[in-house]
């Protein structure tokens, strides 16, 4: 029932062009967008809400690609449903709680999904991230440990022209690895809190236990877990497209798709902004691990301004005030060409011993240039 | 207009039937937003919540709601019931798409290439149309044929599907690796029962294509006491493909793709149309070649 006959209803308004009283209908509705009640008014009922997010609200995230639902640069979610906005009517979707990637990076910072996508290369023209963005998110919030054949499936609606997805993947493992890690602290921090609380009494070797390796403390894997089973039934005629469920034990040949591709990210480290001023991340909050409630405290009410968002123009913390002079840095004078030979040295030649003046035949060659005698010009070649 | 119960659906739209009905929204936004289809009001079904499961009847009758999703039909506790229709779902296109369009709309859109038609077909399932106090039952290639079209203020609810307890089989060919709309389709049932062979061929025309002639044929073929190892009947290899072969030419006429101005006929099968058998022939011999494995 998305649409009763749409083919008949097609052909019948092309027949009988719209009825003279109501050639536009429109609507108003409230949606609720990232927590917040945002009315829209005296909106076509067809809008799509990709264009009132975009045009209506200013939320201009998603982007707008092919408005067919093949490209998925429009995704966002509704009602925690991973969706094409340009697929959803606006006006169906009133009170359906709206999350676009605006809401990923809660204020300001880019949540782990971004900083991921940004870390391992997998973006470069952009357009596509933040439709992928949310499909990781998406993905990770359903399954919290993604073998490479379920990324790859839940990011099957993303069209990505630049990257070749391998890096989107990496960074898909990545987060998953970096939750699964934060997960693992705040559990053995839990542990030993309550292992402290519980006194002295408690002897010390049971109060502590050793943390199991990883795959024993795995959060639960949710909805999608049940692909990685041979599932009923083959994929049809698309499972050579996509690769096998099979570990491929290291990388293998650049192109080929195969194998656990390490995430390219760069070393921060080397990077640093000059000797002793390297970065730290002191800046970044570390992203807290999923589920934390901490930093989700309720929907602000409406009016709210964003408060923690520093204002335009507030120092960074971390950058030294202006003028300072790097502490460090090494003087110029002490640089690696000092002993060229350019201060008033007069080229002599000597660099390029083995280059005959041209026209000049090389000296070893065993053909004394004769050929090279012989050979009319182009030109006469033409004419003759 | 967003009702919350069937009642309350059939009512709006006998009240007003120039509604369009929405439930996933995929092929009409498609459509809108090409400009080629301006609703003059919507009615959406998406919180029609009794739509959106299924139930059985009969012991040997499963009745699924119009608002099935394609993600949801994709689900293991789905697809051990039609094992063929969780296939479909699955290949029906992107998480995006399939996790708001439903069975009920791909029926009812009636697009050459929806996913879950072929099935429905070789299924021959029946789907029950509801409108303001009274409700009426349309076997599904009545429907997509227009045979027996949907009626004005009428509401798509729920589907008949016949419980098989064998094997099925659904195999789709595409442009690309990943899920996009199909070139060909077919899907393969096996009715034990009555020592019947169901197929239907998607995608190859406006509405899936059921080859009887053929499908009569290879039931003859089958050894259905045969009971070889792990219980498997079996066919000669050869007349699998030539059932594939046959399928082929029963649904690619020989014109196919060809310009109906040009007017070639007479010269045999255009290069469209071998190239489209020989994708179906494929298809309809792997399909038999896994309902029997």
């Amino acid at each position: 029932m998305t649409a009763e006959q749409i083919a008949d209803l097609t052909t019948a308004s092309m027949n009988h062009p719209a009825p003279a009283g109501d050639p536009r209908p429109t609507t108003s509705y409230v949606l609720r967008v990232n927590g917040f009640e945002r009315p829209v008014a005296d909106a076509w009922i067809g809008e799509s809400l990709l264009y009132v997010l975009r045009e209506r609200l200013g939320l201009a995230g998603a982007k707008n690609g092919c408005e067919q639902g093949e490209c998925g640069a429009c995704s966002v979610q509704v009602d925690g449903q991973l969706v094409a906005g340009c697929l959803v009517p606006a006006a169906l979707a009133a009170d359906c709680e709206v999350s676009t990637v605006e809401g990923l990076s809660a204020a300001g910072a880019a949540s782990d999904v971004q900083q991921a996508l940004a870390e391992s290369g997998a973006v470069q023209c952009g357009y596509c991230t933040p439709g992928m963005a949310m499909a990781v998110h998406d993905l990770l919030q359903r399954n919290h440990r993604p073998s490479e054949v379920e990324a790859r499936q839940a990011l099957c609606g993303n069209l990505c022209r630049c990257t070749g997805y391998r890096s989107a993947l990496a960074a898909v493992q990545s987060v998953a690895d970096q939750r699964a890690a934060a997960l693992l602290a705040a559990e053995e921090a839990a542990q030993q809190a309550a292992a402290e609380a519980a006194g002295a009494e408690a002897s010390p070797a049971a109060a502590a236990p050793e943390p199991e390796d990883t795959a024993a403390q795995e959060p639960p894997v949710y909805q999608d877990a049940w692909t990685q089973t041979a599932t009923v039934g083959e994929v049809p005629l698309f499972d050579e497209g996509w690769i096998s469920a099979e570990e491929h034990p290291g990388a293998t040949a650049a192109g080929t798709g195969l194998g656990v591709i390490p995430a390219q990210g760069y070393d921060p480290t080397a990077y640093g902004y000059g000797p002793g001023t390297a970065y730290d991340g002191a800046g970044y909050e570390p992203t807290p691990a999923h589920a934390t409630s901490a930093p989700y405290e309720g929907t602000p009410a409406q009016g709210t301004p964003y408060e923690p968002t520093p204002a335009h123009g507030t120092a960074h913390q971390g950058t030294p005030s202006h003028g300072t002079a790097y502490p460090a840095a090494p003087p110029y004078t002490a640089g690696p060409y000092a002993q060229a030979p350019y201060p008033g040295a007069p080229y002599d030649g000597i660099g390029y011993p083995g280059t005959p003046a041209h026209g000049v035949p090389a000296q070893p060659t065993p053909f004394d240039g004769t050929v090279y005698e012989t050979t009319p010009s182009p030109a006469e070649d033409d004419h003759a | 207009m967003l009702p919350t119960s069937l009642d309350e659906a059939v009512e709006a739209l006998g009240a007003s039937p120039a509604a369009v009905p929405v439930a996933g929204g995929t092929d009409l936004m498609e459509a809108v937003n090409a400009g080629r289809l301006r609703p003059a009001a919507l009615l959406g079904l998406g919180r029609i919540t009794e739509l959106r499961g299924w139930r059985y009847e009969d012991g040997g009758t499963a009745v699924l709601g119009a608002g099935l999703t394609l993600a949801r039909m994709d689900r293991p506790d789905f697809a051990a019931l039609i094992p063929a229709l969780a296939d479909a779902a699955r290949t029906a296109g992107p998480p995006q798409t399939r996790n708001v369009g439903t069975l009920g709309g791909n029926i009812a859109t009636n697009a050459a290439t929806g996913d879950t038609l072929p099935v429905l077909a070789a299924l021959e399932a029946v789907v029950t149309l509801a409108r303001a106090g009274a409700t009426r039952e349309v076997p599904v290639s009545h429907l997509l044929t227009g045979h027996d079209p949907m009626r004005a203020g009428e509401l798509l609810t729920w589907v008949r599907v016949p419980l098989l307890h064998a094997p099925q089989v659904f195999l789709k060919a595409t442009g690309r690796s990943g899920p996009s709309r199909a070139t060909a389709s077919v899907a393969l049932v096996l009715d034990p029962a009555r020592r019947g062979v169901r197929c239907a061929v998607g995608a190859v025309a406006p509405v899936p294509l059921r080859p009887l002639e053929a499908e009569a044929w290879v039931a003859g073929c089958i050894d259905w006491s045969a009971r070889g190892e792990e219980g498997a009947r079996t066919i000669d290899p050869a007349a699998a493909a030539a059932f594939g072969e046959y399928v082929a030419s029963a649904c690619v006429p020989d014109g196919y793709g060809a310009d109906p101005a040009a007017g070639t006929a007479g010269e045999g099968p255009t290069a469209a149309a071998v190239a489209l058998r020989r994708t179906v022939a494929v298809l309809a011999r792997r399909a038999l070649g896994r309902a029997l494995k």
